[in-house]
């Protein structure tokens, strides 16, 4: 973005360009060889930025976006399966159906099913891509939020929106290409957003709602004169240094260590704007559920990755919950209701102002749980559900996707995919596939080998490509 | 679809038949290879596997995939490849249908005749690996120039004949105070003094410089730094890394074993054999040597968990990541890639990979504890009378087994309670300080009147709200009778027998009561509370919830509450209730009235009440509190009988565990298991199986690995040291030295480490004197011409986490030298860490970063930022970033600002500025500043203190504070230079 250069360069003019050192050095500064340069895709395409909404915990599939009549018609029948979750569990040896707790119903013009849980979400299913045939390969929940992240459900490896940042670079040097706004950590802990092998740059900045959302962000000098005068007089000390010692060929190291104090003055000025909503309407943060003045709540959350998107941050996370009191239900599926009620009018919110700024062409949204959960229980009556890999429903909006449509199927009780199965794998290859990336060239060599968020699987959804 | 499991493709058609003028071996390489290679080895070759066959080797076509061998040699007829390729099998027709046609009838009679001659298949030619150079024994080559001014030492005759050979400039020597900058950061992690420069400045003797790199070799400091280095290797962490990541609090006494290994220069074969044995090298040990050798095992007990919802479910994961460390650090081999299939480039199979899974599996790792499982066990004692240690467990785990007998009886009797269900007769919310009164029924309308049977309770509860503190409540209760003359009243009639013994909570018909779970009498009584005359209290095991019978007849105050005269007052737990309960004597109707008054307005948020009926449950009351007094006396017994542990050490490290063979887990399945493998080395290394199946064979293990004429281990750790003085390996991939890892650079200058190192008797010391004394280490840095690659000039690099922090902390006067020990973990009596609320932890030390607890789930938020090595996997180099996260850390830190400003008061100690500009340049950058710094420095601190006068926020200090917050400052533009945090 040629302003934050402009900034940039205002900078180091004002502080820097004084000395008679300069002129060699400046233009190093200036150059653009850092690893988050912007990198042209394998191939055009229309999204240019990830939104990735991560539901903690499991959302229910048959309560929520996979409607199933023989379910709520088979409520109380025994049934078999050698399901991860009931093998040698005491309790578990029989297990019955259990109907859903919600109605569904028809909405948009499209007519898919949603239902009673995200009234507000299932009014945008016109620009919904729903995949009701997800699986994943584990039902635990540290492993399964691995394998959403990064496609490893054991080990730990980059991070989704890490592999998005090191193949596309950032639009924005003043805030990094991939933020986790995230209220608490969720399972596997950072793992899920690190960038593990791959260069840090592409690590994601953990954005904490409330005070300070990026570490030591705030200024601590008393003015913004103070920092310039300190900063004025290190960059001096640093130019000097680099002077005598760079020779001709420069020193790229020394460099990006001077260029990084223009981003981090850049991100205290850009971050807290990027975080003010002071100058956001009453309409807008209506449209999200905020009150003014609200610095936390999913609707914050989603506000905000909208002003992230707006100002070039190529992939942001909101996680909605943490690694407790989340979308877990085994004691009782009612606290879905709560859950859907904090995400439900801030993510619809958030489709629609996209959509009124022209932003949900080229922006992917991306809604997903780590897996579902289970059709049955172990008594008719359990009022609670167990975890569900082998089917669960998420969904894609946005830049390069169908609207409006519903792709895959479980069978007549949600319990295993019945058709166009997409697997975790697969969903990573088509949110790469577009952003422009053909999964299986994104690598990155490592320990003598070359590694991808796919491994070494993977198959692009086509037919919920526009 | 077993039949399909077969597929191979050979798409390349030859044509001919074994002719006479063809030996096997050329026919092979002209008509078959090239098919095999070419075509099939897409699918069935290093890439993939399909149906578990390759095809690129002899051995490979014998062994077969999932349907049995491929090639019976000799026998066409009876060559499953055959039967594939003729399409003789309907369910086995290669290539399939969709892939292709079927092969010309040459290109199959050229295979039938290779294998009915016996399917010569040269193995030399199966690949590069058998020539792989890391495979090859090491060599002692020649030294290829004699010494001279620029040819200091052997490792400078290696670098300079391929820098001769290039033509390339060499950068001249590092002036010395650059040298000692380098050689200090290098050995001890740590700057050097302004007085240990002035001194090797002033020794103008021809060894100075050997003279330095020995005092640094001598200091503790220097295992503090080289140990960290081998931590990074081994994936060193304080937790377990699993979903909870439960502490693993003996973990630090491995650490401080590297550090002493480093520091005493154990010789490193030794140091192997004891992370891999050393509890077996102990036996017959005195015990203090007993203890460090089994600390050493640490090594392996460190192995990262997985899962952790059930215990040992994911524990092959473990052993994999094991297998993984251990291939990795100690021989440079990815012998991990081995566990769901033979290794693809390297020649490791899976059964060597279960070969040496047997040897783990056979072995017993301590264990952290985790969800299903909170508390640590098979930890190894060190310390102290074992065998005592042993008869106290044995009979501290008698009774622990009594407590949880009495406590299982006693929730079974409470189930009553949790069966009885409450009918809300009313309820209500008091604020701090505040009361309310309740009443139900009226005498005059008898409609309003409770009807209660005989047995049927009223139990008044009292709840904390959010916050449990200064919650002690006084509460009134009184019932009377309808058409008869009985009235019970609370305070009436319990403060007079309050302190009688013999009343066990239970008061005719009132009852007192922990509701914290299921209501429960009270159990102890502890009358004059607080030496206050009269001020009886009743409560069960915790300090909380509790009720109190104030006595007397005057009011008393204590702090902020007011006890009233002759009153009954309770008091919630943190998170549980209270409850005062009636029991109905008899079938009647009543009316209820009461009061409940917050008598401690001094905080917290006031509590809520309720008033319930609920069916009788006396007789299971009274069951339960005999239940519970014995629950009680057992449970003192035992934590009395706790008290009296013998003090053992406890290590958090190996032993042996039950000797077994592993099955090979086909595609790394544990649930499908193939054949059986005995415990062995590795093929590469010779493939012994182990010398007493009665041991876990981690002993033999131990010797393999570090044997002498092992082509990878002293080159491996020969690479580490040169890594670690240079910034990049010999070999660049430092974990990897099989086919797929870098060639070396150098390769005679490795053979040559290797060799040296060997002779020193594997002496590390001995590397870094190698290494450092030549030429090579002590050029400058400057460009000028001279090129990075092969050593022409030395690499400026930056500093690394630990060593960032330990400067700030030296520099500032505030490092405390003293070797860290365990960490201030919760008492392991507490812990209930789950995946939902796993253990998270970061503590603050003034002590060097070798020492700060890492974690695996989160990392240490430092460390993190300034990329410190990943807890989760081997680290062989820390690839350094420059993220602009790191910027605002030198910008807006505390812990930055708080050492810059400690920094400053040590200036500030001196009277004038240019002595104070001085001594922060030669204590911070060793050297001292040019007329121009200090000129600038002045500048800085005097514009900075004028703008603090000038500027609103600021303009109120007194001039000491903005003295001090000006040379804070000019604290922070030294700390956070790069020329102190590169090193040239």
């Amino acid at each position: 973005m040629s302003c934050n250069a402009c900034s940039r360069r205002g900078f180091l003019r004002s502080f820097v360009a004084g000395s008679a050192l300069m002129p060699g050095i400046m233009s190093q500064l200036l150059a653009d060889e850092d690893p988050l340069a912007p990198k042209q895709p394998h191939f055009p395409a229309k999204a240019k930025r990830v939104i990735f909404l991560f539901m903690t915990g499991g959302v229910s599939h048959v309560d929520t976006f996979d409607p199933k009549p023989q379910l709520f018609a088979d409520h109380g029948k025994e049934v078999k399966a050698d399901h991860p979750e009931i093998q040698n569990r005491p309790g578990y040896e029989r297990i019955f159906l259990k109907k859903p707790q919600w109605e569904f119903a028809k909405h948009g013009q499209c007519g898919t099913e949603v239902s009673t849980l995200f009234p507000f979400v299932a009014e945008q299913v016109d620009d919904i891509a729903l995949i009701r045939s997800m699986n994943t390969s584990h039902s635990n929940h540290f492993n399964a939020t691995l394998g959403m992240h990064t496609g490893s459900f054991t080990f730990a490896r980059p991070s989704m929106g890490a592999w998005v940042s090191y193949g596309l670079g950032s639009e924005n040097r003043n805030l990094p290409s991939f933020m986790v706004i995230a209220p608490r950590m969720t399972y596997a802990g950072a793992q899920v957003w690190a960038s593990d092998f791959l260069p840090a740059e592409h690590q994601g900045t953990h954005v904490l709602p409330g005070g300070e959302p990026i570490a030591n962000v705030a200024r601590r000098a008393a003015s913004t004169r103070l920092q310039e005068i300190e900063l004025a007089a290190a960059q001096e000390m640093n130019a000097e240094h680099l002077a005598m010692r760079a020779g001709a060929g420069g020193d790229p190291l020394l460099t990006a260590r001077m260029r990084s104090f223009q981003t981090a003055f850049g991100m205290q000025t850009e971050a807290p704007e990027a975080f003010d909503l002071a100058k956001e309407s009453d309409a807008t943060l209506a449209l999200y559920g905020l009150k003014r003045g609200q610095t936390s709540g999913f609707g914050w959350q989603c506000l905000m990755a909208r002003r992230l998107a707006e100002r070039g941050v190529r992939f942001v996370e909101l996680i909605d919950t943490g690694s407790s009191e989340n979308w877990d239900s085994h004691g009782d599926m009612m606290d879905h209701a709560r859950l859907a009620k904090n995400v439900d009018q801030p993510i619809a919110g958030l489709l629609k102002d996209l959509k009124a700024r022209g932003m949900l062409d080229d922006t992917l949204v991306v809604w997903t749980s780590e897996f579902g959960r289970t059709p049955f229980n172990n008594k008719a009556d359990a009022k609670g559900r167990e975890h569900h890999s082998w089917a669960f429903s998420s969904w894609l909006a946005g830049g390069g996707v169908k609207r409006g449509i519903a792709y895959g199927e479980s069978d007549e009780h949600g319990m295993r995919v019945a058709r166009d199965g997409v697997h975790v794998h697969d969903f990573h290859a088509t949110i790469l596939h577009l952003m422009g990336m053909d999964h299986k060239r994104l690598t990155y060599r490592h320990s003598g080998r070359d590694y991808r968020l796919t491994d070494v699987h993977g198959d692009v959804v086509k037919a919920i490509l526009a | 679809m077993r039949g399909m499991a077969l597929t191979l493709f050979v798409l390349v058609a030859l044509s001919g038949s074994l002719a006479a003028s063809e030996s096997g071996e050329e026919f092979f390489e002209k008509r078959v290879r090239p098919m095999l290679h070419g075509q099939c080895e897409k699918c069935h070759g290093p890439e993939k596997q399909k149906g578990g066959l390759r095809v690129d080797s002899r051995a490979a076509l014998l062994k077969g995939g999932d349907t049995g061998p491929a090639l019976v040699p000799g026998d066409a007829d009876g060559s499953l490849l055959l039967k594939a390729v003729r399409h003789l099998d309907p369910d086995l027709k290669m290539p399939p249908a969709k892939e292709g046609p079927k092969l010309s009838d040459a290109v199959i009679g050229d295979l039938a005749a290779w294998v009915k001659a016996g399917a010569i298949f040269p193995a030399a030619s199966a690949g590069v690996v058998a020539k792989h150079w890391a495979f090859e024994p090491v060599t002692n080559p020649p030294v290829p120039l004699p010494l001279s001014d620029e040819v200091k030492t052997t490792v400078d005759a290696f670098v300079m004949a391929k820098l001769r050979a290039a033509g390339v400039k060499i950068a001249p020597a590092a002036d010395k105070r650059t040298l000692i900058r380098r050689a200090t950061y290098d050995l001890t992690g740590l700057p050097p003094t302004p007085e240990e420069v002035d001194a090797f400045i002033a020794d103008s003797s021809p060894d100075a410089y050997a003279k330095l790199v020995e005092r640094l070799l001598a200091s503790p400091a220097y295992g503090e730094r080289w140990g960290r280095k081998w931590l990074d290797v081994v994936r060193y962490a304080d937790s377990a890394g699993d979903n909870s990541d439960y502490p693993a609090p003996n973990a630090w006494r491995y650490r401080n074993y590297v550090i002493n290994a480093f520091n005493q220069d154990m010789p490193y074969d030794q140091f192997l054999r004891e992370q891999l044995a050393g509890d077996l090298i102990a036996a017959g040990m005195p015990p203090e040597k007993a203890a460090e050798h089994i600390v050493a095992t640490g090594y392996l007990a460190v192995a990262r968990r997985f899962g952790g919802s059930k215990v040992d479910a994911d524990f092959y994961l473990s052993i994999e990541d094991t297998i993984d460390t251990v291939g990795k650090s100690v021989v440079g081999l990815t012998i991990a890639c081995a566990r769901c299939h033979n290794h693809k480039y390297d020649p490791i199979t899976a059964r060597d990979f279960y070969g040496l899974y047997g040897i783990f599996s056979s072995t017993r790792f301590s264990f952290p504890g985790n969800e299903e499982a909170q508390r640590p066990r098979d930890l190894v004692p060190i310390s102290g009378n074992v065998a005592e240690l042993k008869a106290f467990e044995a009979e501290f785990s008698k009774l622990d087994a009594e407590v949880k007998r009495v406590q299982a009886e006693l929730t079974e009797k409470r189930k009553a309670f949790a069966a009885s269900v409450p009918v809300k007769l009313a309820s209500g919310d008091i604020p701090n300080g505040g009361k309310q009164d309740f009443g139900v029924g009226d005498l005059a309308e008898p409609e309003s009147l409770v009807r209660m049977k005989a047995g049927e309770m009223l139990q008044l509860t009292i709840n904390p709200k959010m916050d449990y503190g200064a919650d002690s409540t006084q509460i009134e209760f009184e019932i009377v009778e309808s058409g008869g003359t009985r009235t019970w009243s609370l305070s009436r009639d319990v403060v007079e027998h309050f302190a009688d013994p013999h009343d066990e909570s239970r008061f005719g018909a009132w009852c007192l009561l922990d509701a914290t779970a299921a209501p429960a009498l009270f159990t102890r009584l502890e009358r004059d509370a607080g030496k206050h005359a009269g001020l009886h209290v009743r409560r069960g095991s915790a300090e909380f919830p509790l009720v109190e019978a104030y006595t007397p007849t005057t009011p008393l105050k204590i702090v902020n509450a007011t006890l009233a005269p002759r009153s009954i007052i309770v008091h919630p737990a943190p998170k549980g209730d209270v409850a005062v309960a009636w029991e109905c004597p008899a079938d009647g109707a009543f009316t209820i009235k009461g009061r409940v008054i917050d008598i401690d307005p001094g905080g917290g948020d006031g509590v809520a009440w309720k008033l319930e009926r609920r069916p009788g449950i006396a007789a299971a009351l009274n069951g339960a509190l005999e239940t519970t007094k014995l629950r009680d006396a057992a449970t003192k017994k035992r934590d009395e009988f706790a008290a009296k542990k013998p003090a053992v050490d406890m290590a958090y490290a190996v032993a042996e565990g039950k000797p077994a063979n592993a099955r090979i887990h086909k595609r790394g399945e544990p649930k499908e298991l193939g054949d059986e493998v005995p415990r062995k080395n590795i093929e590469l290394f010779g493939g012994q199986t182990i010398s007493d199946p009665a041991s876990s064979g981690r002993l033999d293990l131990a010797r393999w690995f570090t044997d002498a004429k092992n082509p990878l281990t002293a080159r491996v750790m020969a690479n580490r040291i040169w890594l670690g003085h240079f910034g990049r390996g010999i070999v660049a991939t430092p974990n990897d030295f099989g086919t797929r890892g870098a060639p070396p650079t150098h390769p005679e200058l490795l053979d040559h480490l290797a060799t040296k190192f060997v002779e020193s008797g594997w002496s590390i010391k001995a590397m870094h004197r190698l290494i450092m004394l030549s030429a090579a280490y002590q050029r400058s840095s400057a460009a000028d011409g001279a090129p990075s690659a092969d050593y022409a000039r030395f690499e400026r690099r930056r500093l690394d986490a630990e060593q960032i922090r330990d400067t700030l902390l030296d520099l500032s006067g505030e490092l405390d030298r003293v070797p860290g020990a365990g960490h201030p973990f919760p008492a392991e009596n507490t812990w209930g860490f789950t995946q939902h609320n796993p253990f998270k932890a970061v503590y603050d030390s003034s002590k060097r970063s070798v020492y700060l607890m890492n974690q695996r789930i989160q990392r240490h938020p430092f460390l993190a930022l300034f990329d410190g090595a990943d807890t989760n996997m081997s680290t062989p180099v820390r690839n350094i970033s420059t993220v602009p996260t790191q910027a605002l850390f030198f910008l807006n830190n505390p812990f930055f600002h708080a050492r810059s400003e400690a920094l400053a008061k040590r200036m500030l100690s001196l009277s004038d500025d240019a002595q104070r500009i001085a001594f922060a340049y030669r204590l911070c950058l060793q050297r001292a500043p040019s007329e121009a710094e200090i000129k600038r420095a002045k500048n800085l601190v005097g514009t900075y203190q004028a703008e603090l006068a000038a500027a609103a926020a600021t303009a109120s200090q007194s001039v000491e504070q903005r003295t001090l917050a000006s040379w804070s400052a000019f604290a922070r533009v030294l700390l956070g230079s790069n020329e102190l945090l590169y090193l040239d």
